[in-house]
């Protein structure tokens, strides 16, 4: 019997385990308070969650409601928290949650008002990518080749490599800490969407998208990366933020405070291999921001008078400069 | 009473494009889906969309694939058409802004296929479904239609000979609504929830087409039902054909690469119903392996091209199998993975209902015949889509107002209640269960005559049972043991006229293979089935194929 067969074979029969599962149940339309409601199946370890959910509403408890379609990670519906983390119940094994947590507790997504049990509404999830204008919009002076499909350099291409893998399941969604904070931020899938038509050779709006977003919420990522953590897709939507913002800069330079902020602190690093803390205020909100910020620089200098000093570059600064002359050269030679 | 021009009914590809092309002439347009459109089953699908634009291909060569690949059952007229359509329909989605794979030189990529003369399918990775759906997702949103997510089709009203809307349900509320359309447009998909081993979503329990039978509306070859080769063992997720288009082998327990024995010339990609009539009788004689199954080997493609080009399956394979396709085979095992029949259409997705259109894999044109080629469908769903909502456009400008009345309204709200407020019986689950037990083993790839009237039998007291099943849940938001008892009825009804067919037809012909009726009967069988619902179970009548100039000759791959 050959390795793989042996591995196969140990996999199929693998031995059932107790799984005790805690669902979090709510019904608002029939009131009372939310609680968690504890079942146990004996499954094999590598049983997806969701088929234990559905062991569940067909053996014990047909009136857990949760949404769900494909089974196969393709559709994007049955994201919940699974042990707090935002999970795709399809795609999560029970055995390592067991193996982990001792138990499998399951709440509704968050960030989104709760419907019943784990059914979330969407609603607002969607506008946030209704709000990216997610279509291509088509530039007069070029339009699309009249008998053929456009052409597409494989650099070209290779921008796409990620987002088009994006299920819409909210994962990312529920799990960043931006969302919960400010409902200006269109949050990492919306965002995620936007990079996808940025980087698009046949989209005509690319400056205008990137100019709208500079001053709707680009700038509000944390950068935790919690929805790369949470992507079940591999979108890394963390990432395709930060290109975004390369992208923004790149373009247009430092227009907005975040922005701005983001090539002080390169400068800052540059020169001195540490941060000057007064200039960078100046650089992020210009002359208006620092006397805004007077107050509170006057009460941090008097717990640390030498915020005002300008800090002498750090012992290693030629290494710090040789740092940026290799990735200035090796931006070069991307170009 | 809500009322709209057209309401079309599933937001799949299907339907998607249907609205669209409805919206696009000036209509105001209803979708009404039970999941959000994002969320349908055509983002399933895996390989790819068929269209002849490479230099070395031919449209002719495609409708000779097809109707090969039908074995002589599909319409010639309307496979000249479809194939007519393809590379034009491809080239729009592509300007819509769907992202397809590219070649070096920038042109859209092409991979093999099974039945197919040469390497014609267009495809985005092992994801080309959802590329498409999110491609016409995102065009559909440059138009206003009143979208209707979440809501669960109750029925279709056809009154004084014409359909007049439907009545459907908020799944967030539980509240019944008529929608009164002067046009419907079925596009809810399959139905594969009837068989327990499938590759189909939970959510594919042909609502659509079960509402437009019970409405009059007349069901095409139903007993032609599709098993996929390669679908993973033990959760019969698909494994796309494009595995074995990019190179993948098919070998049985004995190490033996066996569908020499079956499919000299081409091999592993040979039509499905051949493959996977081949890995059934491989594994019943004894060669597969312990447990029943054959290997799909890709290891020797390499690591790149398998994570690049089969970047999804990788991941089932390794989330749902625990086998990693790099260093592993992938066991697979044939499961049902298309419906061939549906509701009776003609090119235009009219049905034999005047007001009622339907097209997708709910539809039958029939373009199929007997056995659908890979990358056929999600072509198809765009081409008859589009067609169901030009014609049903041009239908409504036209034809009279319609209008739901209360008593339409007051009938279904009574059938509703009826089941909702039992108080005891069974639980839908269990008759559900038990039907897709049967159709497993009973209406399966080899069908023998005593086996599929013990499937009739049982389905027929299934139906019984059905009468009085108990919904638990009393909850008026998002209540799936409601749902459940619903879709339970749609399959009952649909797994029924399945069955009659398949008894009906003494012949083996493409996915209809017949134990006791091992060959093509051109001379009695060369027809359309066609099944109309009256009160002691479908009644069969037949209606000739269409022809152009392809005489049947015997299908050699």
């Amino acid at each position: 019997m050959s390795i793989a067969e042996e591995r196969l074979l140990a996999f199929a029969e693998e031995k059932l385990v107790t799984v005790p599962f805690d669902v979090y149940r709510y019904d608002p339309a029939r009131g009372g308070q939310p609680r968690y409601q504890h079942y146990e199946l004996r499954l094999a370890p590598h049983t997806p969650v969701l088929t234990g959910l559905l062991r569940i509403r067909d053996e014990i408890d047909p009136t857990l409601a949760l949404r769900y379609s494909c089974r196969s990670a393709i559709c994007g519906s049955c994201a919940m928290l699974v042990n707090s983390k935002s999970r795709l119940a399809c795609k999560t094994p029970v055995g390592p949650e067991v193996k982990e947590h001792g138990r499998i507790v399951i709440d509704p997504m968050r960030n989104q008002p709760i419907l019943r049990d784990l059914v979330v509404d969407q609603q607002p999830f969607w506008n946030r990518y209704e709000q990216m204008e997610p279509h291509l919009i088509l530039d007069p002076k070029r339009p699309m080749p009249k008998d053929g499909p456009t052409r597409m350099s494989p650099t070209e291409v290779e921008r796409f490599k990620e987002t088009p893998r994006c299920i819409s399941c909210a994962a990312c969604y529920s799990a960043c800490p931006a969302v919960e904070a400010d409902p200006e931020f269109p949050g990492p899938m919306a965002l995620a969407k936007l990079y996808r038509f940025v980087v698009d050779p046949r989209d005509g709006a690319t400056q205008a998208r990137l100019q709208k977003i500079q001053t709707n919420g680009l700038w509000l990522c944390l950068r935790c990366h919690l929805c790369t953590e949470a992507c079940p897709k591999e979108v890394r939507p963390s990432e395709r933020i930060r290109d975004l913002k390369e992208l923004a800069v790149e373009a247009q330079g430092g227009t907005e405070p975040g922005s701005r902020h983001a090539i002080g602190f390169l400068k800052n690093i540059e020169s001195a291999g540490t941060l000057n803390e007064l200039k960078l205020v100046r650089q992020t909100s210009g002359l208006g921001g620092l006397v805004a910020a007077l107050p509170q620089g006057v009460r941090m200098w008097r717990k640390k008078p030498e915020i005002t000093k300008s800090p002498h570059p750090i012992e290693g600064i030629d290494e710090v400069k040789k740092i940026y002359e290799a990735l200035d050269g090796k931006k070069k030679g991307k170009e | 009473m809500l009322q709209h021009d057209i309401v079309v009914v599933g937001a799949g590809l299907a339907g998607q494009r249907a609205a669209l092309a409805a919206a696009k002439a000036g209509h105001d347009v209803a979708l009404v889906s039970k999941l959000h459109p994002l969320r349908s089953h055509s983002g399933a699908a895996q390989g790819g969309i068929n269209a002849a634009i490479g230099k070395d291909d031919s449209v002719e060569t495609h409708i000779y694939d097809t109707v090969k690949g039908s074995d002589y059952l599909g319409d010639q007229d309307a496979i000249e058409f479809f194939c007519q359509q393809a590379g034009p329909t491809v080239i729009e989605m592509e300007h819509f802004g769907t992202i397809f794979s590219r070649a070096d030189d920038g042109s859209l990529a092409r991979r093999a296929f099974g039945g197919a003369g040469f390497p014609r399918t267009i495809y985005a990775a092992d994801r080309t479904g959802l590329a498409l759906l999110q491609g016409i997702y995102e065009h559909l949103g440059t138009e206003t239609i009143r979208m209707y997510d979440e809501w669960f089709l109750l029925s279709i009203i056809v009154r004084d000979g014409r359909a007049q809307g439907i009545t459907a349900f908020d799944r967030k509320t539980s509240k019944i609504e008529g929608i009164a359309a002067k046009a419907v447009i079925v596009a809810t998909g399959p139905f594969g929830r009837i068989y327990g081993r499938t590759t189909n979503a939970h959510s594919c329990t042909g609502d659509g087409v079960a509402a437009a039978y019970r409405a009059g509306a007349n069901l095409k070859d139903m007993e032609f039902v599709q098993f996929h080769p390669t679908a993973l063992l033990e959760s019969s997720i698909l494994i796309t054909e494009g595995a074995r288009g990019e190179g993948g082998i098919l070998k049985n327990g004995q190490g033996e690469r066996f569908m020499a024995r079956y499919a000299p010339h081409v091999l592993d990609l040979a039509s499905r119903d051949v493959v996977s009539r081949a890995i059934v009788t491989e594994v019943k004689e004894g060669r597969g392996f312990p447990g029943g199954y054959v290997h799909l080997e890709l290891m020797h493609l390499g690591k790149e091209k398998i994570e690049s080009r089969l970047q999804e399956i990788c991941d089932f394979a390794r989330s749902y199998a625990g086998v990693d396709p790099v260093t592993d085979p992938i066991p697979v095992y044939p499961a049902q993975h298309y419906m061939m029949g549906g509701i009776s259409t003609n090119m235009n997705g009219e049905t034999n209902i005047p007001g009622l259109y339907a097209a997708g894999e709910a539809a039958c044109v029939s373009i199929h015949g007997a056995n659908r080629l890979g990358g056929n469908s999600l072509l198809e769903t765009l081409v008859f889509g589009k067609q169901a909502g030009i014609a049903a456009a041009a239908y409504v400008t036209t034809a009279g107002d319609t209008e739901l009345l209360p008593e339409d309204l007051e009938r279904e709200t009574a059938k509703f209640r009826a089941l909702w407020d039992r108080k005891e019986g069974e639980s839908p689950r269990a008759v559900r269960t038990e039907l897709q037990q049967t159709m497993d083993k009973l209406v399966g790839i080899y069908r023998l005559p005593d086996e599929l009237y013990d499937a009739l039998r049982k389905v027929r007291e299934l139906q019984e049972r059905y009468r009085t099943v108990h919904v638990v849940d009393p909850s008026t938001t998002y209540n799936i043991d409601l749902s459940d008892a619903l879709e339970v009825g749609h399959l009952l009804d649909l797994a029924e006229v399945i069955v009659v067919g398949a008894i009906a037809r003494t012949e083996s012909r493409g996915a209809h293979s017949r134990v006791d009726f091992p060959v093509r009967d051109d001379k009695n069988w060369m027809k359309h089935t066609i099944a109309h619902r009256a009160p002691g179970g479908p009644e069969l009548s037949y209606s000739p194929v269409g022809y152009t100039h392809f005489d049947p000759k015997e299908r050699v791959y």
